[in-house]
Formats: C-alpha cells, structure tokens, sequence
C-alpha cells in the first residue's frame, strides 16, 4: 500500500493540511488500514522535498495546508495506470505446504485445517464488513470486499482439494 | 418476539417413529436476523416451517408477539401467516402461471386485499426488476426468480421473514445480491429474519448464528461475542 500515493490522491481532490490527510486516509480505507500522524508528516515532507506537493500557506488555525503541483498530479496518474504484479505463487502458506511435504510432515491435514479456519474467520470478517458497506452505499468498497471473497473462495477450494 | 418452548416433532414412517426436533427452546427478539446452520437432516427447515404455521409440532409450543401459535386452527394460522409472515425458499415456488407482477401480489390477493401499487413499485426497484413486471418465471434467470420471491414475501409488510436456503441455488455473485437485498430490508424495515442456510457467506450477515445438531440447539453465539468466527469457523471447516 503507498501512503505517498494515496495522500496524493487527497491532495489531489482538495487542498488539506496534516491531520486532515490522516482523517481522510481513514475514510477512504473504512479504518482498515491504521495511519500514525508521524507517517503523514514524513511523508508530506518528502513530497515537498520531491515537488510533488507545496504549501500555500497556513490555514485560519495556523495549520500548514499541502496542495498537489502539476508533477505531484502526473506521478499520480502514472502510478494508477502502472499495472500490479502478483507474486500469488510466493504465498507463504504455500510455503509451508511445500516444506511439510518435504519433510513428511505428519500433521499436514492439522496444519490444512487451520489454515481454512483462519480463511473462515477471514470470511465471515469481510462478509460482515460488506453488508455494512452495502447499507451505507459505499459502492468501490463493496467491490473490492467482492474481490477478496472472490480469492478466499479459491483458496478455500483448493484447501479442500490438497486435504486427503 | 419469537418464544418457541419444549419444541418437538415426530414423523411416522410405517410403524416407525422419527423423531426431528427433540426439545428445542428458542428466543428471538424482534428485528433480530438470525441463521440457523448444521448439516442436513438436523431439524432446521422443520424448525423454520413450524415457526411459520406451514406445519405443527407434535409438543411443545410456539409464540408470535404473546400470542401461541399452535394452539390455533389451520385457518387461524393461514390468517396469520398471510399477514405477519414472509416466506422465501430455496426453490423460489413461484407460481409458474403467473407474471413477476401478479407472483409478488399474490399474498394480498390471497387475503382478499389490494395491493398499492406504489408498494409493488418501490419493491420491483428494490429487488431490481423493473421492466419485468409481465415476464413469467420460466422467462427468468434464478436469480431473478429468488428476487421476486423475496418481492412477495415482503409485499404484505411481514414482521418476520423466514427464510430456507435462499441463496443455495445461486451462484456467489447472485447470492451476494440476494443477501444484500435481505440486508437493506432488514436494516430499513426493522423485521425479523430468520434464515436457514449452508452458505458461509450467508452466515456473516446475521446478527446471532444458532448451530443445530440432532433434532436440538447445539450451540449460538452472537456477533458481538469474541468466539463468534472461531466457533463458525470450526463448524463449516
């Protein structure tokens, strides 16, 4: 995940100053992902460095605000069109998969299980959390809530296929 | 609020005795979503269609809002299930004969009442199927289909919807969309659900999960209980 890149996209919809960034990182992530003050403020401050954003002044609180430049726009948008790679095959479950067998390991079918206990929960935390999104008409968030159920299904699937 | 005490019932096969629920005491608060889950033959759509009057328990009894249930006649209960219930299955059992429009009516056209149109319009857009209103099942997708049944099992205002396995012959897309409808009804109308379902995905969106084994209550726990994944979690793993 690129903080740099995300307070960017705030920038980019409206000039903030540092708390405003934190509050509004919060929100677009539904408070999934937590952002320490510290985080923000180093970052801010090696965007300012890079001229990626500049401050125009203080607000009426003497709070410094950030505003997005033109070269803070296009790193923007040549971030968000770079494709993702996956390196799904580096999973680390998958790597214990591989040693176990390696070593004939003779709890695997424990160690299979749990795994699918832990996917549940996962499961039933993001089932929850999507039906919150649903009521509350956050429709991007239900998306991507859809698309992590969509790869937890698979890896259940195949949890049942690998388990004797 | 649901009060079911001492819930039994018996089926006889020949000279056997088959016994389905075997003492079930069960409390569900009003606008309370409950799901009933455990493996098949363990008394949970039994359970669910003695709560809606479609059938009676060999002992024990059921109360709707104070009022018993079973000791009332089969009329008495039609009565009632024509206005305080909403059924939704997994088959849809939409009349084949009948349009969308006139499938979602039929509960009120079954209690001698008209239905608004204003209402049918609000859930046609709910459920998504407007433009389909003279279309008949056969002319529909399942999902399509679960959503009208949903459509009719809402049509009369019920208090308590009871639902068996409505999304488990859906794909996951179509089922998110039927547990999200469910959902937004829940959450704006304040009803009670009660839902049997197979489905993990199905499970998350309840309040309380009640697990059944043997004809009995084996375990529930609530949302808000710390073991709450961990003890579903360990069921369908």
């Amino acid at each position: 995940m690129s903080v740099k890149h995300s307070l960017l996209a705030l920038l980019y919809e409206k000039p903030r100053h540092g708390y405003e960034l934190k509050t509004g990182f919060e929100e677009l992530v539904q408070g999934m992902w937590p952002l320490n003050a510290g985080q923000v403020y180093t970052t801010l401050d090696r965007l300012e460095r890079d001229l990626l954003v500049e401050s125009p002044g203080h607000d009426k609180k003497d709070r410094k605000l950030y505003t997005i430049t033109q070269a803070g726009k296009e790193e923007l948008w040549a971030w968000l069109e770079k494709p993702v790679g996956r390196s799904l095959f580096k999973d680390e479950f998958y790597f214990k998969f591989l040693c176990a067998s390696h070593v004939t390991y003779e709890n695997r079918q424990s160690m299979i299980r749990n795994q699918k206990e832990t996917m549940l929960k996962d499961i039933l935390h993001l089932t929850h959390l999507r039906k919150q999104m649903v009521l509350s008409d956050n429709k991007t968030m239900k998306m991507l809530i859809e698309g992590a159920l969509l790869h937890l299904e698979a890896d259940i699937k195949w949890l049942d296929m690998i388990a004797d | 609020m649901i009060n079911v005490v001492d819930l039994k019932k018996e089926y006889k096969t020949g000279k056997e005795v088959v016994p389905i629920l075997k003492g079930v005491d069960l409390t569900i608060e009003e606008g309370e979503f409950v799901c009933i889950i455990g493996p098949s033959g363990s008394g949970k759509t039994t359970l669910l269609h003695l709560l809606g009057g479609l059938d009676t328990p060999t002992t024990g009894t059921i109360s709707l809002d104070g009022s018993e249930l079973t000791s009332k006649t089969e009329k008495q209960r039609t009565i009632i299930r024509r206005r305080e219930i909403g059924f939704v299955f997994q088959n849809y059992q939409l009349l084949p004969t009948l349009t969308v429009y006139e499938n979602i009516i039929f509960p009120l056209h079954a209690d001698g009442k008209k239905a608004s149109p204003k209402d049918v319009q609000m859930l046609l857009e709910a459920v998504d199927l407007v433009g389909y209103e003279k279309r008949f099942p056969h002319e529909l997708s399942g999902g399509q289909q679960q959503r009208v049944a949903i459509a009719r099992a809402l049509i009369h205002k019920p208090n308590l919807l009871l639902a068996d396995e409505p999304t488990g012959n859906l794909d996951r897309q179509r089922s998110s969309d039927i547990l999200d409808l469910l959902a937004k009804f829940h959450y704006e109308r304040k009803q009670t659900i009660v839902m049997v379902t197979h489905d993990m995905f199905a499970a998350g969106y309840a309040d309380r999960i009640i697990l059944f084994k043997d004809g009995v209550i084996e375990a529930e726990v609530k949302r808000e209980d710390d073991d709450y994944a961990k003890f579903l979690a360990r069921f369908m793993a």
